[in-house]
């Protein structure tokens, strides 16, 4: 070791208990040169040079108190765990259809099994919404149920990861953003196949997609932001009470049923409850520039997508905040 | 030589609670709390149902120090791993790491057995904080490390749990992090590999990684470690040399009230064992003594009426190793009178050969025909502290043999 003894009484020391981790940086930094550059960790070491300075503080304080740098540290968080989380996604993907015949296919079979069931209704006149919608109707269900669904696994997101992961969770410390980055690259997979199968319907039906179609994806993302800061802000009582999954697993298909997707925006429930109902304006934007029709419902979709940024925000603070308190109380 | 501080532990608390219900009312309300901004104040206060798993705890450890944490089940050195490895945040008190913390706790957490070992030992690198570039350049000697070069390319469902193990620690001990805490992984694996793991530590602690070990296999701790932290109910009972620490841990062990009582019998009235004092040769009451000492003990006996000889069975118990030796008077040709009231007899153990570790006496007083009137269990503890065991003096059995090494 090359390392030289730095003498740092514990009274000196207790004095700047309650520093953030910047802080602590630039005084260990200025006053407490523990290593000379050429002495930090020799490039074999796992932490890079930077981190070996830098201080770990855990007390019973709330997290929240550190301000700035908590919201320093989500997004490190993300930075740091980028790598982890390509891992992740890769082995989940890698695990799920390897021991299949059909492989791949399998994640293909759902959504076309669910498109087939739409056209079907529609040309056997079982479903006949006249003038209400002037679309061919499969393609209007099936993209509305695109956008739907990819709002619906956003919410069951953070939960499901924290979930599946428990093991790790309260075994290893990573940084935790990785699992959320592993939870929308799953999703945003399970909606790019649903779009693959979506494409020739769209040539089948002729339907003319032109640029207002990119708004689109733009909905589907807005949407995905706003699903994913309800299920983090859902995540904490749901990890500690099953209700919550409960209450999901009932409630969702309510709310599919009262939102605009497998009947016309002007027909079944009255307009008043779209303007109350966060994802409806947005799905129906997306539907809408995709099929060429008129964006009627562009100021509500504007009002809640504005919304879902600062609410994704929140959500991740209080990710970040309540894990540790989570993982005290769920059992390895 | 004086090594930089890497863990400040100051005054932590923790405290759990058992009932689940209640476990996850609180933890709701702790999270109402860490929302609202609370100071954490309130958070040693104890409610209903809870208890502090740690309590009270204070330590420090620096760069290349190797410290082992022991103490008996539920006593609270898991809790204090958590704590340190920042999954749990402490009620009370703080702690405080320089540097980066590495764990070897589940070896070959997030290992999907459908996957090879090549697929795995990435996936295994990135969750331990491993970068890309670090895993590519340190894979052969992963491999080479786990001597599964052969299979590496099949999946880890055809693996034995020894292969796997062997692959978990491979990975996890090429990280090279400023402090590494390892919980009960040492027990696992062949006895060459378990070798290779310790010397593995051993060079990690001598490139300057302060190391935590949590385990029951006290008998391995010695090549590695020279340094005790004992827990016995969520306290640090002692803080210090290793040999002492063994010996304080296998008297925790061993001392716990129930475990005494069930081992101790009453019998007919009229005669007890009412008391034992251990002393040195020198007749100064002492507990803590070095190998080869003469130890004495001195055994208080009520009578209520007189008996003629009686008859007293000692015997020296290890809580690890069970019964030492035993002696009798009668074996001995000591003719034991008693009379009524209170008489002390002296038992004398000469130069006793006893290696380090925490030892008590189990005494049963007969009578002449062997009626039997007591049995009690622990009493006259002492530990044998010395000579500290390190890579050279193990710690390892009970009994110290004569010897002597030559050269023919």
């Amino acid at each position: 070791m090359r390392l030289k003894f730095v003498p740092s009484p514990p009274v000196a020391l207790r004095a700047k208990f309650f520093v953030t981790d910047e802080m602590t940086d630039s005084h260990l930094q200025s006053s407490e040169p523990t290593e000379t550059l050429d002495q930090r960790g020799s490039g074999d070491r796992m932490s890079g040079d930077v981190s070996r300075h830098k201080e770990i503080v855990y007390s019973p304080e709330s997290e929240l108190r550190r301000g700035w740098s908590l919201v320093n540290d989500t997004f490190h968080g993300f930075v740091e765990g980028r790598e982890l989380a390509w891992r992740l996604l890769q082995r989940n993907l890698r695990g799920m259809y390897r021991q299949t015949i059909l492989g791949v296919f399998w994640a293909f079979l759902p959504p076309l099994a669910n498109a087939l069931v739409w056209i079907f209704l529609f040309a056997q006149k079982v479903v006949d919404f006249g003038d209400d919608i002037a679309v061919p109707y499969p393609l209007y269900v099936l993209t509305g149920m695109i956008i739907w669904q990819s709002f619906v696994e956003a919410i069951q997101m953070p939960l499901n990861v924290i979930r599946q992961n428990r093991s790790m969770i309260t075994k290893l410390n990573f940084p935790r953003e990785a699992l959320l980055l592993v939870g929308w690259g799953e999703l945003l997979l399970n909606v790019a196949i649903r779009i693959m199968i979506l494409v020739p319907l769209l040539i089948v039906y002729r339907a003319e997609v032109g640029w207002a179609g990119l708004l689109f994806p733009l909905a589907v993302f807005v949407l995905i932001v706003l699903g994913t800061a309800i299920g983090l802000c859902l995540m904490p009582i749901g990890v500690l009470y099953q209700d919550i999954e409960r209450i999901l697993l009932i409630g969702l298909p309510l709310w599919m049923v009262v939102t605009p997707i497998i009947y016309a925006v002007s027909a079944g429930v009255p307009s008043w409850l779209h303007w109350v109902n966060p994802p409806a304006g947005l799905l129906i934007v997306g539907r809408d520039a995709l099929l060429q029709r008129s964006l009627e419902h562009w100021a509500m979709a504007c009002g809640y997508g504005a919304l879902s940024l600062p609410l994704l925000f929140i959500g991740l603070i209080i990710y970040r905040v309540s894990l540790p308190i989570l993982i005290e109380r769920v059992p390895s | 030589m004086s090594r930089e501080i890497v863990v400040y532990v100051d005054h932590v608390h923790k405290k759990y609670c058992r009932q689940l219900k209640r476990a996850l009312w609180y933890g709701v309300r702790d999270l109402g709390s860490a929302l609202a901004l609370s100071s954490g104040k309130e958070r040693l206060q104890v409610r209903p149902g809870e208890f502090f798993a740690v309590r009270d705890a204070s330590f420090q450890i620096a760069q290349g120090e190797c410290v082992s944490m022991l103490g008996p089940n539920g006593a609270g050195k898991s809790t204090m791993l958590k704590l340190l490895n920042g999954l749990i945040r402490p009620d009370g008190g703080t702690i405080r790491i320089r540097g980066r913390v590495g764990a070897l706790i589940e070896l070959g957490a997030g290992f999907n057995p459908i996957l090879s070992g090549r697929e795995n030992v990435l996936i295994n690198g990135a969750v331990l904080g491993l970068n890309r570039a670090e895993i590519t350049r340190r894979f052969d000697e992963i491999v080479d490390f786990a001597e599964l070069a052969e299979v590496i390319d099949t999946p880890v469902q055809t693996y034995s749990s020894g292969m796997r193990v062997r692959l978990g620690f491979a990975v996890a001990s090429h990280l090279k992090p400023d402090l590494l805490l390892v919980d009960e992984v040492l027990a696992v694996g062949d006895v060459g590999f378990r070798l290779k793991c310790m010397d593995r530590l051993q060079r990690l602690s001598r490139e300057g990684t302060a190391i935590v070990l949590v385990t029951h296999a006290v008998n391995m701790l010695a090549r590695l470690s020279d340094r005790a932290i004992v827990f016995g109910q969520g306290r640090i009972e002692f803080d210090g040399d290793l040999s002492h620490g063994i010996a304080i841990y296998e008297k925790l062990l061993d001392l716990r009230q129930e475990k005494r009582d069930e081992k101790s019998f009453q019998g007919l009235d009229g005669a007890r064992i009412q008391a034992v004092e251990v002393f040195d040769a020198a007749g100064a009451a002492r507990q803590e003594f070095g190998s080869g000492e003469t130890i004495r003990v001195r055994v208080q006996l009520a009578a209520d009426q007189e008996i003629t000889g009686a008859r007293l069975v000692a015997s020296v118990q290890s809580p690890t190793s069970g019964i030492v030796s035993s002696m009798t008077t009668a074996a001995s040709g000591f003719r034991l009178d008693l009379v009524p009231g209170v008489q002390t007899v002296e038992l004398t153990l000469h130069d006793v050969p006893l290696m380090v570790g925490a030892y008590h006496l189990t005494l049963s007083l007969f009578g002449r025909k062997a009626e039997f009137y007591q049995r009690r269990h622990g009493l006259g503890e002492f530990l044998i502290i010395e000579p500290n065991c390190d890579g050279a003096h193990g710690a390892n059995g009970v009994i110290r043999l004569e010897h002597s090494w030559n050269k023919v």
